[in-house]
């Protein structure tokens, strides 16, 4: 038990930490406001203000001050060129849980670029003014904590003034409230959503430059600011200003404590569980923000999705010279390692299938796929190993518990829409990530699981990359097949109902809840017995290979090969796992391409690689389809 | 004892202190055909909406065959053959037509979720019956040739139409119509009002809000007039149109 002192210091250590949250969760709540969408890029507005820093500092000895500017303005530049390419369009062009999902892109796409500037090692800048902590009485606080309190301070104070007291402010909350009558008025509303999202970006920058003497930084630590930031808006009331600040600050000082008393490894686990209790509790947060922004209703016409048909036989015709050249690949001369990794593609392609379920049919975005795969990874690989069962029934165990798991989340998301659905399940994910960590007992820790076995049915080993290969791809064809079945039926017009309109489906008796848990099931289900098998093909799991950044990768995957195709996140998995394997020099690129190509598809090629190639062959030697009448068409004579 | 399809009792509805319906009352008989008419804002969506527990009444009860709609959900009603279309046209996108008319077939499907994937004859099978039946629906609104294109291209009127025919699919006992004919022409218009009586003439009740006078005398067995959310007439359509109290509720428009 600590005296005093130390529970003083410890709460002036969570000020500190929360006062970088506060920032963070400003940020989120600025560009909410104006856009309606939660940027998951915020974070990584730290990570490239923190690098500018480093580069006008200690490699161009540029004095403080003008490294502090300089740093400030060419990251908040290139984070607004970035966004006045991509973000602003998509806002006007794309639903809502689109954008949301193109801003995970976005944050993997800076994630990338970090990782090419500066490597992969952990950088900490020099303090602003010394080493040397000061002494309040007997608590001590380090020099460069009250720059960071004083720089907090100051962005709160000059972000008041300016939405308050500013014609731009003014401007501002009026796209907030009413973006329509705002246009109406001559505001010029792109140009607010992009000036929303620099502010964003110059608050994210400036808080970076400002943490990173204390905090050492590295390229996906954007990550952690973006997670941290939307557990304290989501707390404090999205869109809330005061929300967020509170939120920051109550979430920074309960995760010092939670350090103190509990462990380091559970700091993370104990906010999430924090914010899981918030979200059933008052899921507007502490402060809520006026009326809530209606996210769930159909998105006018941005919803609509161009329709892929092919023909049976075309179907049957293509499917079976796919699958056959896909089975024969093995037999062919290839180069090393690209057997392992068409392996790993396929098997990862069980759980993209899984999520186009969820989100390409049922329109659910989850952030948290890649949970399920820990689950039924975890659960498989322990059973197969400490416990000796053997591995079909540990896959079959994992996706009971991952089932399970669903259908217990889903008590979480059952009232929960739009985007509080899709951060409830970034928040499982989160939750896995950390547990995984943590129980160090059971899952060896952040050192992973060592030993465990191949996979086996009776005595047949899949013991070779190939074997694995051809398991995946057999347990795939299946899955295609039985998931088209339900599809083409009732299930998959309810699920497609459910997420154009639900209140239409409603309307014809569709019991849109029961449809959300089901296709939760389904997806985390697929993603268990993906999460399963990856464990068996390497031998190893260990959490950082089924954490939250593997979820946005999936999304990735499934966005670029085509969503609601089910075919098509097998062209997404293949080429984002084959291409780093066959280019070696590019696996560096790796992570700033996938969040690209994810950026890219969703603008100028929403139907996916796949869909596109579907629409090819559907227009081979087919008739011309009728054009839809200019009115209505006349009434069959009917005797009445 | 036989129930009328529909009894609504002092019914209200409060949104914060506006008071957008207040204490209405009325009872439809099985088999008729109603309309509700009244200015814009008489509350007569609200009505809908508070029927079908959209916007759940603040106080009043509303019985459909008898049953009490208390606290049901929206998918409950519907299951119990109470089914509503909205006035906009809500047909859902990414869904040909046929996909769109079938989809109202929902509450009707036998088959289990596991039987359609699995591509069990039975469920096959009676996936073709609901296709035969939902064709014949769309020949009846003329848009046969039109089964496989994706609905929101078709013109507003037609997706109208398509809205009707998708909540016949559902083989509903009672229809709710929010505003069928806005946004139709005058011949689009005769052609929905020979629909809505084939439709009543099947068997089923219907209620339509509908603003368009030619239509709802033309065709309506009974007419309720609602302003500022009170019931100020009902009767047929001769009665309402001699009724001193419409007039006014329609001052300056000839009734």
């Amino acid at each position: 038990m600590p005296d005093l002192n130390g529970i003083i210091q410890i709460v002036i250590g969570g000020l500190l930490q929360g006062g970088v949250f506060a920032a963070v969760a400003l940020g989120f709540s600025l560009v909410y406001r104006v856009t309606g969408v939660i940027n998951l890029a915020q974070g990584a507005f730290c990570v490239l203000g923190a690098m500018a820093m480093y580069y006008f500092q200690t490699i161009f000895h540029w004095p403080l001050p003008l490294a502090v500017l300089g740093a400030i303005v060419s990251a908040t530049l290139f984070s607004l060129l970035i966004g006045a390419s991509t973000f602003v369009p998509a806002v006007s062009k794309l639903p809502v849980s689109s954008v949301l999902v193109l801003t995970a892109g976005l944050l993997t796409f800076f994630e990338g670029v970090a990782l090419v500037v500066w490597g992969n090692q952990p950088y900490a800048l020099p303090p602003f003014s010394g080493e040397a902590p000061v002494s309040i009485g007997s608590v001590r606080v380090p020099t460069q904590g009250l720059w960071l309190a004083a720089g907090t301070l100051v962005m709160i104070v000059a972000l008041w003034w300016l939405l308050n007291r500013t014609k731009i402010g003014n401007a501002l909350r009026a796209c907030a409230e009413n973006p329509l009558a705002a246009r109406l008025m001559g505001i010029d509303v792109p140009r607010m959503m992009l000036l929303s999202f620099g502010l964003a970006a110059a608050i994210g920058t400036l808080s970076g430059i400002l943490v990173a003497p204390i905090t050492s930084l590295q390229f996906d630590s954007g990550r952690f600011f973006t997670t941290s930031g939307f557990i304290a808006v989501a707390i404090g009331g999205l869109g809330s200003f005061a929300g967020s600040i509170v939120g920051g600050f109550l979430l920074g000082v309960s995760e010092q404590f939670a350090a103190f008393y509990v462990s380091s490894l559970f700091a993370n686990t104990l906010a999430l569980l924090l914010l899981l209790v918030m979200l059933i509790w008052r899921p507007q947060g502490i402060f809520s923000s006026g009326p809530q922004r209606r996210s769930d209703v159909r998105d006018d016409m941005r919803i609509h999705r161009p329709l892929i048909r092919l023909t049976t036989s075309k179907a049957i015709g293509f499917g079976l010279a796919f699958v056959v050249l896909l089975a024969v690949l093995p037999l062919v001369q290839l180069p090393s390692g690209v057997l392992s990794s068409l392996a790993i593609a396929m098997i990862l392609f069980i759980a993209v299938l899984g999520l186009d379920v969820l989100m390409g049919y049922a329109g659910q975005v989850s952030l948290g796929q890649a949970g399920f795969m820990a689950v039924g990874g975890y659960a498989a690989a322990i059973l197969a190993t400490t416990y000796d069962w053997s591995p079909l029934a540990g896959v079959l165990a994992g996706i009971v518990i991952s089932v399970v798991c669903a259908l217990a989340l889903s008590l979480v998301t059952g009232r929960l829409r739009g985007h509080y659905l899709a951060l409830a399940t970034l928040t499982f994910g989160l939750l896995v990530d950390s547990l995984t960590v943590g129980l160090v007992d059971l899952t060896g820790g952040p050192s992973g699981l060592v030993g465990i076995p191949s996979f086996a049915i009776g005595s047949f080993e899949f013991d070779t990359p190939a074997r694995m290969y051809w398991l995946a791809l057999a347990l795939s064809v299946v899955l295609v097949v039985i998931l088209q079945g339900g599809m083409r039926s009732d299930f998959g017009r309810t699920l497609k109902a459910v997420r154009t309109d639900q209140l239409a489906a409603a309307a014809l008796g569709i019991n849109v809840g029961r449809v959300k848990v089901v296709a939760l099931c389904i997806s985390a289900a697929l993603a268990s017995i993906s999460g399963s098998l990856y464990a068996f093909q390497f031998h190893f799991l260990s959490p950082e290979m089924v954490a939250t950044p593997r979820s946005f990768e999936m999304i990735a995957m499934l966005v670029l090969g085509g969503e609601g195709t089910l075919v098509g996140g097998l062209f997404g998995s293949l080429v984002l796992t084959l291409l780093p394997t066959l280019v070696q020099s590019l696996a560096l690129y790796k992570t700033a391409a996938e969040g690209a190509l994810l950026v890219i598809t969703f603008l100028f090629l929403p139907e996916g690689l796949f869909g596109r190639l579907a629409m090819w062959i559907a227009q081979i030697g087919a008739p011309p389809t009728p054009v839809p009448p200019a009115s209505t068409p006349k009434l069959a004579d009917k005797a009445s | 004892m036989t129930y009328p399809a529909l009894e609504v009792h002092q019914l209200s509805k409060r949104f914060g202190g506006l008071l957008a319906m207040d204490a209405v009352t009325f009872s439809i008989p099985v088999g008729s055909l109603t309309a509700l008419i009244g200015p814009n804002g008489a509350g007569k969506t609200t009505l809908f909406n508070a029927v079908t527990n959209l916007f759940p009444p603040s106080s009043g009860a509303v019985r459909f065959m008898g049953q009490d709609m208390a606290g049901l959900t929206g998918a409950r009603i519907a299951e119990l053959g109470l089914v509503r279309t909205f006035q906009t046209a809500r047909v859902f996108p990414g869904m040909t037509a046929l996909e769109n008319v079938m989809a109202g077939a929902h509450r009707h499907v036998r088959a289990s979720t596991a039987l359609q994937m699995l591509w069990s004859p039975g469920a096959r099978r009676e996936e073709r019956v609901m296709a035969d039946k939902a064709e014949a629906l769309l020949d009846l609104i003329g848009l046969r040739a039109f089964r496989d294109i994706a609905a929101t291209e078709l013109p507003m009127g037609a997706q109208k139409n398509l809205e009707v025919v998708r909540a016949l699919m559902a083989r509903p006992r009672m229809l709710l119509l929010d505003e069928p004919a806005a946004g139709l022409n005058d011949s689009e218009t005769a052609e929905l009002a020979a629909l809505l009586m084939a439709i009543r003439d099947s068997g089923i009740t219907i209620m339509v809000v509908e603003h368009n006078m030619s239509l709802v005398m033309g065709i309506a067995d009974q007419v309720i007039v609602l302003d500022a959310g009170r019931v100020v007439a009902s009767g047929t359509p001769a009665e309402i149109q001699r009724d001193p109290r419409v007039i006014e509720a329609y001052v300056g428009q000839e009734v």
